[in-house]
């Protein structure tokens, strides 16, 4: 192939990845601002709207894709099935935190604004028109920044995947073309593609979010000034600062939810919400976390009772495959967690240099936000060919997929969290000569916590959101579909080859499993730990 | 009164981005032993990067910071600091707060624990040791914060604007019970340069007034306040010391 028409070919490619994702930011936005002013607007389907997205965006929806996929082919022709269902994921993964957006933009809308509606007699649909949407587009747009980053991993992850199943392959995209480079050994190209990703990452920012945000914020361009995370001295790096809200939008999400817990105001004390500046954002606090506990009860109500539905019916293969899927989940739970617990030990020592010791925090940033900026999957075939020959290769890929998909979120959340430390405890730690080990014990540990455990949260569904490439990795050749990298048990592996079987019971019992982890562990652990922290900072 | 702890030489200092505008242009001024010296000016114009040049938190661009006859060149466990906006750590409980002021010390724990729970108790606040700072008013977290700047045993305490961040009665309260502490012979503290914008603060509490003026920032004047402690607010030599700065601040 020679360079220009591989270079039309690559462009060609990330074109239609990109369609893929314009096509399901498009949906995201049409579907958030429809349910976010519903949820706004509606006290009853607040109660159930905000606790369902909110367990939703913790959960690693990419594992759901083998079953979507699966539903999609099963009800569409084969290619828009594959489409459909890559389509539909992105916007899984997308659109929670553009609904919250959405939601709060509506709901702090002072209540003059419904008297003035009221007083020119105004129909719902011209007040969503002239009053809701019209308000709500600023978060919308910057929701839509984060949500796209976050949807360009699912992208490629989806796509990395399909490319071993000959009956779902999506056949045109970045990540498919990139995966048929590396392996045809052709590694020069393979770099190329890369930065031909790179430079489109870059594009969107710049000609694309750029202008819409300058369009829809232009009537508060003073807090757009005020926003300023870090001192970004470089135009590039100011298209990438998203990144750090990327991270910081669990975080805001858990304040919330800790700050009622604190709040001794009973719920529904702000009925006359607009009337008070103050006031909605509690009666927000309130309902949310009054929704989650009976949301949470009512998710593991329903997996019960499917549970139990399910081993009534076809007692005694369920059993089999329960035990099956909560085998793999452990197993899959440690090799996660061992990469996570690689990831603490290297990033934050990282942090805390970035942080506290390095004075040109700045370059570094921009070197790492270009990093991030590429999902971590897209190194998977040259990862794959790398380690071929070494014992344990397969273990090793994983851990090196798992590693790299985690850690940026670990960085990004620390530094982003770090900009709220002020800036006088740096010149108490000066002051009083704080160093070694008395620094890492009363400043470094204490001061980064935080931002650590909102990271955590996001690292490691990344990470889970990996496993289903990351465990198990299939290529389609002549001669059928070969397995360049599998683990021996993993959640991410039975859900590829219960796939491959159509053993949809399998694959339905396994997300149950996986669903009801992720929930306890959030709900146990990461709120937990972030609650009782948070309460002794502020 | 004639031995000079700290003396302040030909003091500049400007912005990475704009070295030609200088923000502090050759500032120079002492201060004696036992004394309470106030810099003052208007808002804006560098007070609290000059003090934070004497704690040689930052460093200046030109000129030096002279203790007891030695140039300073870091933070020295002899000069102390109290923050406008206090510095606790929210994660440490008073009582820890206090004792990161003896971080740098080579005493036991045992005997950091036990400065640190005195000096508490000098302060009035062996009640809350054991809370964390948010449970504390503004004014009760800047006593932890004075606390911990004297716990050291330091010579001489800076002090960056220590009261504004506090209500009228609070701050009232406050400075009245720092005055008559730091003038007390029980404490280490000889001196004491504090910043404010407060000119009946700078006058009820100084030995010194050094007036700065803005853009650059220049010393206008130097004045010697000789009034007894503690002093009338509502004398008439109190407010004519007032009105003199005032005057020499808009002249």
């Amino acid at each position: 192939m020679d360079f220009i028409s591989f270079i039309a070919l690559i462009v060609l490619d990330t074109t239609a990845s990109w369609l893929r994702m314009f096509a399901a930011l498009f949906l995201s936005i049409l579907l958030s601002i429809a349910v976010g002013i519903y949820a706004a607007t509606s006290r009853k389907a607040e109660r159930i709207i905000l606790p369902v997205v909110d367990i939703f965006q913790t959960l690693p929806i990419l594992a759901f894709f083998p079953f979507v996929i699966y539903i999609f082919v099963f009800l569409l022709p084969g290619y828009i099935g594959i489409n459909a269902a890559v389509i539909f994921l992105i916007v899984t993964s997308m659109a929670w935190n553009i609904i919250f957006g959405v939601y709060e933009a509506v709901k702090v809308l002072p209540n003059e604004f419904v008297e003035l509606a009221d007083l020119y007699d105004m129909s719902s649909w011209q007040r969503v028109r002239k009053i809701f949407i019209p308000a709500a587009m600023p978060r919308v747009v910057e929701q839509s920044v984060l949500s796209w980053s976050i949807g360009l991993f699912y992208l490629v992850t989806s796509e990395i995947f399909s490319i071993g199943n000959a009956n779902y392959a999506v056949k045109y995209g970045i990540g498919v073309a990139l995966a048929q480079l590396a392996f045809s050994g052709n590694y020069l190209y393979y770099a190329i593609g890369i930065a031909v990703f790179i430079a489109f990452v870059v594009a969107t920012r710049f000609l694309f979010f750029r202008p819409l945000e300058l369009h829809f914020t232009k009537y508060n361009r003073v807090s757009e000034e005020s926003k300023k995370h870090f001192a970004l001295h470089f135009g590039i790096a100011k298209a990438f600062n998203y990144l750090p809200k990327l991270v910081r939008a669990p975080a805001k999400r858990l304040r919330a939810i800790s700050a009622f817990r604190r709040a001794r105001h009973p719920a529904g004390a702000s009925r006359n919400a607009g009337a008070h500046a103050a006031l909605p954002r509690e009666g927000i606090k309130n309902l949310k976390i009054k929704g989650l506990k009976k949301g949470l009860g009512g998710i593991a109500a329903l997996v019960l009772a499917m549970l139990l539905l399910a081993v009534v019916l076809r007692y005694p293969v369920v059993v089999h495959y329960e035990y099956e899927a909560l085998v793999s989940l452990a197993v899959s739970f440690a090799r996660i967690w061992l990469a996570f617990a690689a990831i603490l030990a290297i990033a934050f020592p990282v942090c805390v240099y970035l942080i506290f010791i390095s004075k040109h925090r700045n370059s570094y940033l921009l070197f790492f936000q270009v990093i991030a900026s590429i999902p971590a999957t897209i190194l998977l075939p040259i990862i794959v060919i790398a380690l071929k020959g070494y014992a344990l290769h397969s273990e090793l890929t994983a851990f090196v997929i798992f590693f790299l998909s985690g850690i940026w979120y670990i960085i990004f959340s620390v530094i982003a969290s770090s900009t709220s430390i002020s800036g006088e405890i740096f010149e108490v730690k000066r002051l009083f000569g704080i160093k070694g080990k008395s620094a890492w014990k009363y400043i470094y540990s204490r001061a980064l916590l935080p931002g650590l455990i909102t990271g955590s949260v996001t690292a490691i569904a990344a990470e889970w959101n990996a496993s289903i490439v990351a465990e198990y990795f299939t290529t389609t050749g002549i001669s059928g579909t070969n397995v360049v990298s599998s683990v021996s048990v993993g959640i991410g592996k039975l859900l590829d080859v219960s796939l491959g079987s159509g053993n949809i019971t399998l694959m339905i019992i396994a997300l149950l499993n996986l669903t009801a982890m992720i929930i306890i562990v959030n709900t146990f652990l990461w709120k937990r730990l972030y609650r009782k922290v948070s309460n002794t900072y502020k | 009164m004639s031995e000079v702890v700290l003396e302040v030489r030909d003091i500049v200092f400007s912005y990475d981005d704009s070295p030609s505008q200088r923000i502090l242009d050759k500032i120079s001024f002492k201060a004696q032993k036992g004394e309470f010296v106030s810099l003052i000016g208007p808002s804006g114009c560098g007070k609290s990067t000059l003090l934070r040049i004497l704690a040689r938190l930052i460093p200046p661009v030109s000129g030096e910071v002279i203790y007891k006859g030695k140039r300073l060149y870091a933070p020295t466990r002899e000069i102390s600091f109290v923050f406008q906006d206090f510095a606790l750590l929210p994660w440490l409980t008073n009582l820890e707060n206090v004792k990161i002021g003896l971080a740098n010390s080579e005493i036991s724990e045992e005997e950091k624990k036990r400065k640190a729970s005195g000096m508490l108790e000098k302060m009035g606040l062996e009640s809350v040791a054991d809370y964390y700072p948010n449970a504390l008013s503004g004014g009760m977290k800047q006593r932890v914060g004075i606390a911990r700047a004297i716990v050291s045993d330091p010579n001489v305490l800076l002090m960056d604007e220590p009261f504004s961040s506090l209500d009228e009665l609070t701050a009232n309260a406050l400075r009245g019970d720092v005055v008559s502490m730091l003038k007390s012979s029980d404490i280490s503290v000889n001196s004491v340069i504090m910043v404010t914008h407060n000119v009946e603060e700078a006058v009820e509490i100084s030995d010194k007034i050094v007036v700065l003026s803005n853009k650059p920032t220049k010393i206008k004047q130097e004045m010697q306040l000789k009034l007894s402690y503690p002093r009338n607010r509502h004398s008439k030599v109190f407010m004519q010391a007032v009105d003199k700065v005032y005057e020499l601040l808009t002249k």
